[in-house]
């Protein structure tokens, strides 16, 4: 049977009605649990496989799918309303999709990242489907060097959330750079920087700093300043998105698809880092680019898309290399383990039925999301008119939620030299980041860059060692190769340009200055 | 960084500021002191487990150099009049959840939390708002420790079921 | 919060009766790697066989397992229901880590399977066996790197003991440490690195399908299913097996080890877990309760004097 043969075989399968149902209750439960901060894809589905084990192979796989979905989905959620990422992959969601939430234009900033997850999911299934040979040659051809050279990129989008002072934005990624550095290094098994802490030898959570500087420090800062207003607005205008949304957000949801697939499909690529460049690639091209950082509805877009598309391309070496390259893929491998389906270059040529109805249950799994989150919308934007003592208090309770379930791990403290108490060092890591979010935020020091920092700095950092052990220390190799090369030209230009255009700006500005002064 | 005469009425040097850039000195100091008790493994790459370490130490010596000179420029944003209590209110729900968490079990403690955090809002008194937080959390329990075999820990309360 | 309800109205309706033997096995190693591939077996045929309705596995990642490790000992205190896999590379690891926590903190319960080292290398390269790719380490140690598992680990000291055996400077060799099998793998396929190593069944599917062609593998005697020579037929005096054990948390009382020791013996001795070794081609090293805690006592002081020799252990 040929490609669309099979195909069409499997969305069949997929559509029947019994099988939409396990669609649906699979993205219900991962919604469910998907919205918990701190509680990623990977967790979620780790969490309720053992639900999938009791249906035939076709339910299962379909019910899976949802899950995978509704788990993606539901970090979303949070960081769009609430200001709590679900997970390291939406957290440039919140910089903007919060932002236009307390505008009162929640509404279609969540229309916007599932109609956004949607294009972005069919487009890359799609993908997966046809072009993954191709795909996946690319992939292998990224060597230490060109992640490296792709990571310096990723840097270079960490300005574009620096906000109005370079200073304070170099010191906010600086500061996410060195919380990185603690734990074992890879390389050499060396530990650094623990101080003798076994809780910090597996390093920082990068959830767990995402939660505490968002969620907790925020709690702290509007509490702690009542009398300024950070009033929330529930609903200003229509909950759905306008015609001008529309014109906004297509372009950069194909954009978003066409940055996070490939990423994706990189044995070291990440989801998180699709979603850094596509934040970036929009703050460059959009119309209104001072709209970033209050709300610009591309901002929400593209990276929603590019979190979607990143996920699918994720299975591209799963079924065609049979490398499990993210926790979430490794536990798909797990799922498929159940059907005797062993992942591996000869996957397509010998189990097609299978693959195909995988892929057929992705799609079906995507659309089920968006036909149930669509008409939900109105219920999670009700969300915000719940008065600020209580909403905040069930932010906290949520944000500790995730983070209990997701670590469980405990140590004997002694209080007081009295007695001795288990205490989970993961909430005291919560607290403590919490305190750093909010003194970051009392003395204006933009919160992404930090998180962004401790994501990128260990990978960048292993990449150039390994890249350069490699080439016995020669440094030429960083730019042996011409993707190298052109990464890191785009790095360059996406350093220089905004530079250039503000000291022309700035020109203007201090010439006008001037003027008025005399 | 053109704004000189606005900030004339602003107090010279920004105490906070550089309190801030005394503790990114700290900072510096302790990553580099911590580096420097550490062997070196580089072997073919010449860039080791001691390169990048160093190397942030010295930004963050670099960056408090250039957060001092801000402080007695004025250059850091005006800062609002903040209250203490609910901070501390916050803080110590966040404290007593994880010191209980594991004696109490998860919905004691959190429905302290969650109290603790609706008290910090101006939301009380407590004596109506611990019920109401021990219920929400004990049904959220349910759902996500009995319903969704999340391990959550389980206290006195939860040991009811 | 409707959605909640909903969800947990659903959740309810599906969720498994809970059992009394739930077990949570920690992999210390990224997905798709050795220790993670024996968890998700002993889960798979833990669940296939009735022996446990509801088995998680959780990576903790790093630094040959010492990561996990401590965490194990940190959170499984005197929990019956948790398990974590380990092997070999533990052992090595904890000496190159210096690593706080050590295998005498948990309680040790079967080694359970093992398997050899292969080397490989891309079906472009130019290194066709054993003899070339010793020509090519005599010329220049630091002219082939080697992809492997973390610093310290079997890869790692097998890499090392084959620069020795061959006169080469065990200490010059340009050793690469990746964090999982899945991110080695990619670099192996992709050319990055000169040559993978690490346990035959990380490369089997890709060895298959031709994509990588393997040049040895570590055993005493040649393996019928594996079609290479060992490392002794090519003329290097090297041997060398990857065990892979579960253990059980610190703290237990003899009556939980017990239980454990029970479950685990009856998963052994089950039909679905002779297949999985047969699949994976896992050789069946299964040793269990004191035995095992001997064995294992014994492997630590060998490794130790090992890493010393090859420079990886001051």
């Amino acid at each position: 049977m040929d490609t669309f043969g099979l195909l069409a075989q499997g969305l069949l399968t997929a559509l029947e009605p019994m099988n939409l149902l396990y669609a649906l209750i699979g993205v219900t439960l991962g919604t469910a649990v998907g919205v918990l901060p701190g509680i990623g894809p990977a967790l979620t589905v780790a969490l309720l496989l053992p639900v999938t084990y009791k249906l035939d192979p076709a339910g299962s796989l379909i019910m899976f799918a949802g899950i995978y979905y509704g788990g993606m989905y539901g970090g979303s959620t949070t960081s769009i309303l609430l200001n709590t990422p679900g997970e390291s992959a939406s957290i440039v969601t919140a910089l903007e999709g919060n932002k236009m939430a307390r505008a009162g234009r929640g509404g279609p900033a969540l229309a916007t990242a599932a109609i956004g997850s949607f294009v972005a999911g069919l487009i890359a299934t799609i993908g997966l489907a046809f072009i993954a040979p191709t795909i996946v040659k690319m992939a292998l051809s990224f060597g230490p060097a060109e992640y490296f050279a792709l990571m310096i990129l990723a840097f270079m989008t960490v300005s574009a959330a620096f906000g109005d002072s370079t200073l304070r934005g170099l010191t906010a990624l600086f500061i996410g750079l060195g919380l990185g550095l603690i734990g074992i290094d890879l390389q050499t098994g060396q530990a650094r920087l623990a101080f003798g802490i076994p809780d910090l030898l597996d390093g920082i959570e990068v959830t767990t700093l995402a939660v505490a500087l968002f969620a907790i420090g925020e709690a702290l800062s509007v509490a702690a300043g009542k009398s300024s207003s950070s009033t929330i607005q529930a609903v200003k205008g229509s909950v759905w998105m306008t015609r001008e949304d529309w014109r906004r957000s297509w372009k950069p949801w194909l954009r978003g698809t066409a940055i996070g697939f490939p990423i994706g499909a990189m044995p070291a690529g990440g989801a998180e880092i699709g979603t850094f460049l596509s934040y970036s690639v929009e703050k460059q091209l959009a119309e209104k680019p001072e709209e970033f950082g209050h709300g610009a509805i591309e901002g929400v877009a593209g990276p929603e898309a590019a979190n979607n598309a990143s996920a699918a391309g994720t299975l591209v070496p799963l079924l065609t290399l049979g490398l499990p390259t993210t926790a979430t893929a490794a536990i798909m491998l797990a799922g498929f383990q159940q059907f005797g389906l062993q992942p591996g270059p000869l996957l397509f040529a010998t189990n097609p039925q299978l693959v195909w109805g995988l892929i057929a249950s992705l799609l079906v799994a995507n659309l089920m999301l968006l036909v149930l989150n669509l008409p939900l919308i109105g219920v999670w934007i009700k969300l915000l008119t719940i008065p600020t003592p209580w909403l905040y208090a069930g932010i906290l309770t949520f944000a500790t939620l995730g983070t209990i379930g997701a670590n469980a791990a405990v140590s004997q403290v002694n209080v007081l030299g009295l007695f001795t108490l288990p205490v989970s060092f993961e909430l005291g890591m919560l607290l403590a980041f919490g305190l750093l979010g909010y003194g970051l935020r009392r003395f204006g020091y933009p919160i992404a860059p930090v998180v962004v920092g401790l994501i990128l700095g260990p990978m960048a950092e292993q990449q150039l060692r390994r890249a350069l052990a490699i080439s016995q220390g020669d440094l030429l190799i960083l730019i042996g190769s011409p993707i190298a090369v052109i990464l890191l030209l785009l790095a360059a230009t996406a350093v220089l340009l905004p530079l250039y255009l503000r000291a022309r700006g700035r020109g203007k500005v201090l010439a006008q200055l001037g003027a008025s002064e005399d | 960084m053109s704004q000189t005469d606005h900030q004339q009425a602003k107090r010279r040097p920004d105490r906070a500021a550089l309190v801030i850039a005394a503790a990114l000195a700290i900072v510096a100091v302790v990553i580099a002191w911590s580096t420097a008790s550490h062997g070196v493994g580089a072997n073919y790459a010449r860039v080791g487990p001691t390169t990048f370490p160093y190397f942030i130490a010295a930004v963050f010596l670099g960056l408090s150099i250039w957060t001092a000179f801000e402080a007695f420029r004025g250059d850091f944003p005006e800062r609002e009049h903040q209250e203490i209590s609910p901070i501390l209110w916050i803080v110590g729900g966040l404290v007593a959840q994880m010191l209980l968490l594991k004696v109490a079990g998860f919905a004691i403690a959190t429905g302290l939390l969650f109290a603790a955090t609706a008290r910090a809002f101006g939301r009380g008194p407590l004596w109506q708002t611990i019920p109401i937080g021990l219920v929400l959390s004990f049904v959220i329990w349910i759902i996500f420790a009995k319903g969704l075999q999340l391990s959550l820990p389980a206290g006195p309360l939860e040991q009811l079921f | 919060m409707k959605q909640f309800v909903l969800a947990s109205i659903i959740a309810g309706a599906l969720a498994l009766p809970a059992a009394a033997a739930d077990y949570k096995i920690m992999a210390p190693a990224a997905p798709g790697g050795g220790w993670d591939q024996t968890a998700r077996s002993m889960q798979t045929a833990l669940q296939d066989e009735k022996i446990s309705s509801s088995v998680q596995v959780n990576n903790v990642p790093g630094a040959g397992g010492t990561i996990g490790l401590a965490q194990f000992v940190n959170q499984a205190n005197g929990d019956p229901t948790q398990l974590i896999v380990g092997g070999y590379v533990m052992v090595g690891a904890i000496l190159t880590n210096a690593s706080p926590v050590t295998l005498d903190q948990i309680t040790p319960i079967a080694r359970l399977t093992g398997e050899y080292e292969a080397i490989v290398v891309p079906a472009a390269s130019d290194i066709k066996d054993m003899a070339g790719l010793v020509a090519k380490l005599k010329a220049d140690p630091g002219a082939v790197s080697w992809g492997g598992g973390s610093a310290g680990g079997t890869d790692h000291i097998a890499a090392g003991l084959l620069a020795k055996a061959v006169g080469v400077d065990p200490t010059k060799i340009n050793y690469i440490a990746f964090s999982g099998g899945g991110e080695a793998l990619a670099a192996i396929l992709g050319g990055q690195v000169t040559v993978g190593i690490s346990g035959y069944g990380e490369f089997e599917s890709q060895i298959k399908a031709g994509q990588l062609r393997i040049i040895g593998i570590s055993s005493e005697a040649k393996v019928e299913a594996i079609d290479a020579p060992t490392f002794k037929e090519s003329g290097v005096d090297v041997s060398i097996q990857n065990w892979r054990m579960v253990a059980a948390a610190p703290g237990l009382s003899a009556d939980q080890k017990a239980a454990v020791l029970a479950d685990v013996d009856k998963m052994v001795q089950s039909a679905t877990w002779k297949k999985i070794l047969a699949d994976k081609g896992w050789a069946n090293t299964y040793l269990a309760g004191d035995e095992f805690s001997a064995q294992l006592k014994k492997d630590t002081e060998a490794t130790a004097a090992i890493l010393k020799d090859i420079g990886l252990v001051k």
